[in-house]
Order: C-alpha cells, then sequence, then structure tokens
C-alpha cells in the first residue's frame, strides 16, 4: 500500500535495533507476500494469498460462504498456527481457522513459516504449531480515508471503508467491510454416466466486519469483529428434482481484542506483553419446515479465550541472544447440545530459547514446555493433564548471500475440546497428535540496481504419528474421535522470484512449486491402503504469478495448477481432477486533481480493476461433490483521499 | 478318454440345467454426501460389478442407499437415503422407476402388491395434490407397485426404522433416533399398522429406547436390536412375536428382551437368527462384543432363559472377529450360503466375505465403500453361463460343486475346479 512501510524498517527507525539483532540471512523456511505484490494478486481474504505459497493446500468448501482452512506439508489444518501481530488466532472448539473471515485490507504482508518464525522475544505460543502464518496489521504513516464498492458474480457486493491517520508517533486506522453474496453459481459435473446441470442452493453469505489498531512505538493494540450469516449448501448428490435442498444455516460472531507492548531495557534486555480477549458465537440451525433430512437442531457454542504472555530476551554478546517466555490461556466453551456440560481449559507454555549468529554461521534451539489441564462436570469427566516437551533446533551458513540451512521440529497437537467432549463422539482418552519434521534448504537472494531476485528450494520429511480422526465405533451405529493413523512425507518446496524495474515499468515474477509424496503407514496388514498416497494430497502442485506495472496501470496474470488427488482408496477413479486455476486482474489508479499537495502520496486518487478468476472456466473440486464456482468477475472501485 | 468327454458333457448339462445358484446384490452405502452409493452384483464366485447400477442404467445410484428388498419376481426396490429416492429395478438391474414422494427414507417392506416405506421426514408426497402429508414425528408411505404413486402414509413415533409385514400388518419399530440433538425423548415402541387402511391399530412398549437398525423376520418372530444410548443404556436384542401381537396378548408377553446387541443380524433358512453386536459406552469407552444365534421360539418359550447361542455357523464367528469393521451379515434364504461385510478402514473398499451353508469359509472380494444391504435373487433354471464356468474359469482357483456355487471340496463328491472336474473321494 501506498502509505505504509514494512514493519521491520519502521523498528528500525525507531532505533530498537540495538537489540533486535534481526538475522541477516534467513534461517526460518519462509515466504512472504507483501505490499503491492499482495494487491496485485486476486484476493479477497487471506485464504487466497496462501494458495500462493509453496507447501500450502487449501482445503475449501466452495463458494464465498464455504470453510477455507489449509495444511501446510500435510500436517494437517490444526497443525498451523496463524498469528496476527504475533498473536495466536484460536478456536479451541475446533483448533481451526477460517481464512475466509479475514480480510487482506489491513494487512501489509502475510507470510508463512514452515515450523516457526526465529526472531528475538518470541511468545511461547509463537513455537508451538507445525507451520504458523503471520499476518501483519498495517501501521499508517499518514492520514488517508478510502472507500471501495465492489460487484461481482453471483450477485456479490462489497463495501469497504479505511480510515486511518498519523500524528505525533500514534498511529492507527478503522476498516469496516460488509459484504453480501447470493453465491448461486452454476456447476456441471459431466462424466459418461452424469451430466448433472445446476445452481448452488443455498450457498448465500452475507458478512459485516470492523476492524480497529492503535499503535505508538513498541505499543500495538488490534480490535475485530466479525458477524456472518451463512448458508451450508452441502454436496451435489443425486436428486430426481429441486425439491429438496440443504437448508442448514449458520451465524458467526467473532471478537477479539489484543494488545502488545514491547520495550527495551538498556541495551541488553528487552520485553514484551502480548494479552488478548477472545469471544466466539457460532450457531447452527437446521429446525426448519423444510428440512425433511437432518435432525432439527439449533445448536449455539460459545467460546471465550483469556490470553497473556510475558516475554523476555537477553543479548550479553552481539552473537548470542536468550529468549524465555511464558504464556497462559484460559478457555471456556458452552453449548446447548444434549449431554454437553461446560468445559475450561488452561493452557500453559514456557520456552527457552537461544540464537547464535557468528560470521554467517546461524543456529538457534529452543525448547518448549506445555501443559493443558481441562475443567468440565461432564460425565465423562476431564481428561487426563498434559505435560509435555518438545525441541526445535536450527541451523544455516552463509555464504556470498547463498545460505544453506538445516532444521528439525518436533510438537504436538492436543486434542481439541470438540475431540475430546463432543457429545456421542468425543473421546477423553485421546493422545495428542504429533508430527516430526525434518527440513534441509537452500536460498539464495540478489539485489541491484534493476533486479531483485529470490530462489528457495527446501526437501523434507514429515511423520505424523496418532492421528486424531473421527471413525466408526466397530459394531455399533456411532462415531467416535481416535487415534488412528501414521503418515510418512517427504517433499521439496521450492519458489522462484523476480523483480525487474526499468524507468516506470515493474516486472515481476513469482513462482512456487510442491512435489509431494505422502503416505499411509498406518497399519502394514492393509494392503489396500498401506503405503498409498494420502487422500487429497496431490503429488505436484506449483503457481506462477506475473505482474507488470506501468506506472499506476497493473496487470496480473497467475495460474495454480494442482495435480490429480485421490479421495478414496475404494476404487481408482475415485480421484480428484487435476486443474488449472486462471486469474487475472488489471487495475489502475487515477490521480484527481481538487486537492493539491507536494506529498505524491496523498493525492486523491480514483482506482478500479477489473478481476477474472478462473478464466478457462474449470469445473474442479477440493472436496467431491463441493464444486467450486467456475468463471467469475469482479469489479471494483475504489476511492482514496 | 471318450468316456470322460461323454461324462464332462453330461455334467455341464446337468449344471446347466440349474444355472446361476448365488446371485447377490449388495447395496454399498458410500461416503456421506459424496453421491457414491454403488450396488455390487456379485453371482457365483464372482464379482460382475461394483457398479452394476451405473454399468445398466448409465446413470448414478444416488447417496447412500440405506436397503434394498424384492417386492415381487419382476421388481425390486431400494431405499436411498440421502438421495430421498425410492428407486425400483428389475431384477435384471434395469431402472423402472423412482420417486422422491418419500424423503429421508429408511427401509423397506412389502406384501407383494405395495411397498412400505419407513421415514424420518415429515413430509409425504406432493404439495398441491390430495397427496400430501404433514406429519410431526416419522411416518410409514405405501407405494401402489402398479402405478409407482403414493397410495397412503401414517404417522408413527419419531424416527421410525425397521418395518416388517406380517399377516397384513406392518411393524414399525421406533427409535426416537435424532432424540440426542432434537427436543423430544427416545421411542421405545413397536407401532403395528394395518396395512389395508393404513391405520395404527396398536402400539407395543418395549420398556428398551432406540429400535435402531436392521431388523430380521423369521415366520411370527422379528428381532430388533437397540444400541441403547451410547451411555447409561446398553444395547440389548428385542424378540418380538408378532402372533402374540395381533391376538392381542398385552405388551409384556409379546416380547422378550436378550442382553446382547444384534446391530448387524439376519435371518437363516432354519428360522434363527444370525447376529453380531457390541455394546459400547462413552462413559467408560468399553465394548462388549457378542456374535450370537437365537433361536427365537425357545426365546419365546422360555422368556429368555434359553434360545441364545453365543456361536454362528462353522468358522463364521473366528472369520468375522478377525474383520476389521464388520457392517452386514446376510444368508441366502434360497441357498443357506452366508455372507459377512467388512467395512475396513471406510476409505477404501471393504470386503464381501463368503461362506458356504454349513458355514465354511470360502473367500472374499473387494466390493466398495460401506457394503451393507444384500438381497439374494433366485437361483435361474437356465443359464448361458456355463461355458465361462467351465472353460474360462482356468485362474480363478475357486472350487465349485455341481450347482456351480463356489464351495470347498471338504465331502466326497465331484467338484470343478479351474475348468476340470475332480472326484474327491
Amino acid at each position: 500500500m501506498k502509505d505504509s512501510i514494512p514493519y521491520d524498517s519502521l523498528m528500525r527507525h525507531e532505533r530498537l535495533r540495538a537489540v533486535m539483532v534481526y538475522a541477516r540471512y534467513p534461517l526460518a523456511t519462509q515466504q512472504t507476500l507483501r505490499g503491492e505484490e499482495l494487491q496485485a494478486l486476486s484476493t479477497t481474504s487471506v485464504a487466497d494469498a496462501l494458495k500462493y505459497f509453496a507447501g500450502v493446500q487449501i482445503k475449501d468448501y466452495g463458494g464465498l460462504g464455504g470453510l477455507k482452512t489449509i495444511n501446510v506439508r500435510s500436517l494437517g489444518a490444526q497443525h498451523v498456527g496463524v498469528y496476527v501481530d504475533g498473536i495466536r488466532i484460536t478456536n479451541a472448539q475446533n483448533g481451526t481457522v477460517d481464512l475466509g473471515k479475514f480480510s487482506l485490507s489491513a494487512m501489509e504482508s502475510v507470510s508463512l513459516y514452515n515450523a516457526h518464525k526465529q526472531e528475538q522475544c518470541q511468545s511461547a505460543s509463537e513455537y508451538a504449531s507445525g507451520a504458523t502464518v503471520y499476518l501483519r496489521t498495517r501501521r499508517p504513516t499518514a492520514d488517508s480515508l478510502s472507500l471501495q464498492l465492489r460487484m461481482a458474480s453471483f450477485g456479490t457486493w462489497l463495501a469497504k471503508g479505511n480510515a486511518q491517520f498519523a500524528h505525533k508517533g500514534w498511529s492507527g486506522f478503522l476498516d469496516a467491510e460488509w459484504t453480501a453474496s447470493q453465491g448461486d453459481y452454476p456447476f456441471r459435473y459431466h462424466s459418461a454416466y452424469e451430466d448433472t446441470v445446476g445452481r448452488r442452493a443455498n450457498s448465500d453469505i452475507r458478512y459485516y466486519r470492523i476492524e480497529s489498531a492503535l499503535f505508538k512505538r513498541g505499543f500495538a493494540s488490534h480490535i475485530y469483529y466479525y458477524d456472518s450469516e451463512r448458508g451450508c449448501p452441502g454436496g451435489v448428490v443425486r436428486r430426481l428434482s429441486d425439491k429438496y435442498v440443504n437448508v442448514g444455516r449458520e451465524w458467526d460472531r467473532d471478537f477479539f481484542a489484543q494488545a502488545s507492548w514491547q520495550q527495551a531495557l538498556g541495551e541488553r534486555h528487552r520485553i514484551k506483553v502480548n494479552a488478548k480477549y477472545t469471544h466466539e458465537y457460532l450457531r447452527y440451525c437446521t429446525d426448519y419446515p423444510e428440512n425433511q433430512n437432518t435432525a432439527r437442531v439449533n445448536n449455539h457454542y460459545r467460546q471465550q479465550d483469556a490470553y497473556l504472555a510475558l516475554c523476555y530476551a537477553f543479548h550479553p554478546w552481539d552473537w548470542l541472544t536468550v529468549n524465555a517466555s511464558y504464556d497462559t490461556r484460559y478457555s471456556t466453551l458452552r453449548a446447548d447440545l444434549k449431554r454437553f456440560e461446560p468445559v475450561r481449559r488452561l493452557d500453559q507454555k514456557q520456552v527457552l530459547a537461544a540464537q547464535v549468529e557468528w560470521r554467517g554461521f546461524q543456529a538457534a534451539a529452543s525448547v518448549l514446555h506445555q501443559h493443558y489441564k481441562d475443567h468440565t462436570f461432564a460425565h465423562v469427566g476431564a481428561a487426563d493433564p498434559l505435560d509435555k516437551f518438545t525441541p526445535s533446533l536450527s541451523l544455516a551458513y552463509t555464504l556470498h548471500g547463498l545460505t544453506l540451512r538445516g532444521w528439525y521440529k518436533r510438537i504436538f497437537r492436543a486434542p481439541t475440546l470438540n475431540d475430546l467432549y463432543y457429545t456421542q463422539v468425543g473421546n477423553r482418552n485421546l493422545r495428542p497428535e504429533y508430527t516430526k519434521q525434518w527440513n534441509v534448504g537452500l536460498e539464495h537472494h540478489f539485489g541491484s540496481r534493476h533486479w531483485n531476485t529470490s530462489v528457495q528450494a527446501d526437501v523434507y520429511i514429515n511423520k505424523i504419528e496418532n492421528r486424531i480422526v473421527c471413525l466408526p465405533l466397530k459394531g455399533t451405529y456411532s462415531w467416535s474421535m481416535m487415534n488412528y493413523g501414521y503418515t510418512f512425507c517427504r517433499g521439496l518446496n521450492a519458489t522462484a522470484n523476480a523483480r525487474y524495474n526499468v524507468r516506470r515499468w515493474t516486472f515481476s515474477l513469482l513462482t512456487s512449486l510442491t512435489w509431494q509424496r505422502d503416505l499411509n503407514r498406518t497399519d502394514p496388514a492393509d494392503k489396500e491402503v498401506y503405503n498409498k498416497p494420502i487422500c487429497y494430497s496431490p503429488a505436484l502442485s506449483y503457481g506462477i504469478t506475473a505482474v507488470a506495472t506501468w506506472r499506476s496501470l497493473s496487470l496480473t496474470i497467475s495460474n495454480l495448477h494442482v495435480s490429480e488427488r485421490m479421495w478414496s482408496y475404494a476404487d481408482p477413479e475415485d480421484i480428484l481432477k487435476p486443474y488449472d486455476n486462471v486469474d487475472l486482474k488489471l487495475s489502475c489508479t487515477h490521480p484527481l486533481r481538487f486537492r493539491r499537495t507536494k506529498r505524491p502520496d496523498l493525492r486523491t486518487t480514483l482506482g478500479a480493476s477489473l478481476e477474472v478468476n478462473d478464466l478457462l472456466d474449470e469445473q474442479y473440486e477440493h472436496i467431491p461433490r463441493y464444486p467450486m464456482p467456475g468463471r467469475n468477475y469482479k469489479f471494483t472501485l475504489t476511492f482514496t483521499l | 478318454m471318450k468316456k470322460t468327454l461323454t461324462l464332462v458333457c453330461c455334467l455341464a448339462a446337468a449344471i446347466a440345467s440349474w444355472g446361476q445358484r448365488e446371485r447377490i446384490i449388495l447395496l454399498n452405502e458410500g461416503n456421506w454426501q459424496a453421491d457414491n452409493g454403488r450396488v455390487t452384483y456379485f453371482q457365483d464366485g464372482e464379482v460382475v460389478s461394483n457398479q452394476w447400477f451405473r454399468d445398466i442404467n448409465n446413470q448414478k445410484l444416488g447417496d447412500t442407499p440405506n436397503d434394498i428388498l424384492q417386492i415381487n419376481d419382476s421388481l425390486i426396490a431400494m431405499a436411498i437415503n440421502w438421495s430421498n429416492i425410492v428407486q425400483f429395478i428389475r431384477p435384471d438391474g434395469h431402472a423402472v422407476a423412482a420417486t422422491e414422494d418419500v424423503p429421508n427414507n429408511r427401509k423397506l417392506a412389502t406384501d407383494g402388491r405395495y411397498a412400505y416405506i419407513s421415514s424420518y421426514g415429515h413430509e409425504c408426497g406432493t404439495y398441491g395434490t390430495d397427496k400430501y402429508w404433514t406429519f410431526e414425528r416419522g411416518y410409514v408411505a405405501k407405494i401402489d407397485i402398479a402405478t409407482f404413486q403414493l397410495a397412503d402414509a401414517v404417522e408413527v413415533g419419531y424416527e421410525p426404522e425397521g418395518i416388517a409385514c406380517y399377516k397384513g400388518h406392518l411393524f414399525v419399530a421406533n427409535t426416537g433416533g435424532y432424540a440426542f440433538q432434537e427436543a423430544h425423548d427416545y421411542e421405545t415402541t413397536v407401532s403395528v399398522i394395518d396395512a389395508a387402511t393404513m391405520r395404527v391399530v396398536r402400539t407395543v412398549d418395549t420398556g428398551q429406547i432406540n429400535l435402531y437398525g436392521k431388523m430380521s423376520q423369521a415366520g411370527p418372530y422379528l428381532c430388533i436390536n437397540s444400541p441403547g444410548d451410547y451411555y447409561n443404556i446398553q444395547a440389548c436384542t428385542i424378540i418380538l412375536d408378532c402372533d402374540r401381537v395381533l391376538e392381542g396378548k398385552p405388551d409384556k408377553e409379546c416380547f422378550v428382551q436378550l442382553p446382547y446387541a444384534a446391530t448387524y443380524n439376519t435371518t437363516t433358512r432354519e428360522g434363527h437368527f444370525l447376529a453380531v453386536g457390541s455394546r459400547y459406552s462413552y462413559i467408560t469407552s468399553e465394548y462388549t462384543f457378542n456374535y450370537i444365534t437365537i433361536n427365537p421360539t425357545l426365546v419365546m418359550e422360555s422368556h429368555g432363559s434359553e434360545g441364545v447361542e453365543a456361536s454362528l455357523p462353522g468358522t463364521m464367528l473366528e472369520d468375522i472377529r478377525k474383520m476389521s469393521m464388520p457392517y452386514g451379515i446376510y444368508v441366502n434364504p434360497y441357498t443357506g450360503y452366508m455372507y459377512a461385510t467388512d467395512a475396513g478402514s471406510f476409505a477404501s473398499a471393504g470386503g464381501l466375505h463368503q461362506w458356504d451353508a454349513e458355514g465354511n469359509y470360502i473367500g472374499q472380494w473387494k466390493v466398495y465403500i460401506n457394503p451393507a444391504h444384500f438381497l439374494a435373487l433366485p437361483p435361474t433354471e437356465t443359464t448361458d453361463d456355463i461355458p465361462r464356468l467351465k472353460a474360462n474359469h482356468t485362474g480363478n482357483g475357486l472350487w465349485h460343486d455341481l450347482y456351480g456355487r463356489t464351495t470347498r471340496p471338504r465331502k466326497p463328491g465331484l467338484y470343478i475346479h479351474n475348468g476340470k472336474i475332480f472326484t474327491i473321494k
């Protein structure tokens, strides 16, 4: 965005650099989209941006309202931590974050770190997931007001406003968005034995989101509220007519308020305090006369979450930093399900980490201790407390801009409250799901007056033990959560980015590639399944994005390719077809000259953009019988003051 | 040589006159909302197709088929639950008619003239016509197979499941299966309906909740499973005597409750029930498995103290115990051959296992996801299939008896194996 500067440079600007010894070279495996690149992509939510990263698999139930979660290197959505300015977005109920709820308009950058970020003064929870997504809020540097209106296919309307200020070291913004969509997109299933043509029914969504942030030096705060209502369309199955449609509806109201404050104490010490309060409300209702097919339920779920983190970094010598942090989180879940009793969870984490940087050599090691304790009056009783230590180790060596790195991380995900206590499904005896990751990679950066390039490639091995899955109980009619499954995964992630500036032209090329062999190693006796690829896991996926900018005119074209995925082991025809998703975005900004100013970034402008998603109109799906929208258009007007 | 040839020819002729013995239609439920319900057609030791309906009709079956029943010599009905379709086919697999008048359909019964379908839904028929009803609880619908039109419907308890037709009456087990989500209790009753008038004439209270799942019928006896509530109330089996119900005996004299689960059950040719079940508690997370043969006459006479044996014919019990997830059990009423399915890991193809009438294990075949509901077709009298059996069946390694059924050569006699005739002494 035109009126913001990266957080890192701001920190340098604020002379915090003395203790914030940022690694000059990348120790962690990291991918970032920021600023102009982020804006050039055809994105509406954070989920859209993440699909451009190597190693990311998006699970999407289709449409604007469909649940969108990401899976990094096949670890599973629950192993991906999503952080806004270093504070985790949590969901005690099911442990996954619907990335469709987060907009990019307030974000400066989106980053993906395999394992975790390597910085000083990190909180313990930042070490506690298999992969981490960082959303960095934009810090305004000037006053501005911007209004946006969008019209898009399938009866979609969006209105957005953003007001921001920067004054005497304080800065902040207010960002509000309202969207409504019919979501009644057409789909077609065409095969030798089927020709189903239809429109998605009960696929509408409307939501509004209000976000506000306030910053001053080491202080950052953020308030977020999201309110939505959507239909749950279900899978497309054989029906004789359109007489019966799924009628289930879902309401979400998510609120969080967070604040973070960090302060250098002299030259060698630094402290940080993070605090957050979250309230999430979910209502799911099928209690309608038209509902013939499922139980008529009207359930309400409320979860609250209070979080506090204390972090301390000690920097005794230039080459060493030691970091210690204590996090505590208190969550409650209430629901009006039958046989469900409120559950409370106290989750405490401590981390001790050290980072060494000496000439081109870097090393980081951490030990994380996690302690979970639940309390409930439920008949089955609370699960036994969980008390575990997990390590991680990273090494890197850089010579002439080329970095060679290797890291190992062992981490688990604790069973969520749904996993443990959900009526008729929960299993209080669940053990944590462990992952082990090994990674070796190379990264190279090059910069000159016209050119900027970066290349990285990482090969990795992942193992997942005791996967937490829902399985039917033997010889009964009911299902339950269980620890079942062992996965062995080998893969390669690579990205190559280049940027070329000449006069008023800028050309960017962003590419990413994932090759992966993801094997089911659960039961050697089960020949049908053992050593077969994990369902839904593609062997190959790649993305290519090209951006050409001339003055304020910009054209982006991108292609995402995902190879075929099997979705069951039962029949070779149970596969999801490979697809290519081509997106096109053309945007321009035109200055309006009724306000004279010398600063070009303060001019009044009118911007327009046209996006075409799925240009080739390919019919594809991430989940069988949940078709994704085909070709669709978005037209956006932006007025900035 | 000449003698052998003559013998072979005679045998071939003999087999030809017997035709195909084992003809099984098996419904694979598939995955919910994935529209991958499939029909397996199995014939004499061979899976002819795992997408039989699609092969013949060039269209998909639908989502989650839940029951299959032969109405008469030329008609079979299937309840395709999540597709809200009752599909009628001919025994050769050709689709004849389909109706969506009975949404959320569960199980089927017939008197040869009408098809009766239990439904969890609250609406029956087409709005705006005279055949349209709405109900607070669940219902049973009656479809005239002469026209495939809805004839009548009657409200029963919440979420009616198993249904059987006996002496002009329908016996419907009510589950109240949505009770753990909806604001009503589990049902404990069996509704008795006069099939001619479609009026509930009696409601038998079994005192046991959630009469859910497969219901088998042997003469006047019904084998009804109750999984309990998986918390405090244990699973059990109800043996109901329909004659006593129709005679107007008090509720308690009409049934016997057995302390076993009958999750998957079937009727043998002797009029016994075979059942595989487990009792599970979410409180203790503990299972108790049982594999039983029930003699309903003895059970009724002895009030449950006799007539239950913890065994299955032959090696069936040990074989089923080895399965990862038993999902259905069946006895071919024409031949006595026995079948069970194993759903395996639910994302992979299930297995169809076969035993001969004595319970000797024959083999297993790969079918599709969640194979659950069986129907045996009567053996055919004529066939053009013998050349295949004799000449082309060189590689399957199976033994066939002189009826063309797959078997194991345990007893002395003549058998066909890899296209040759063997004499076992």
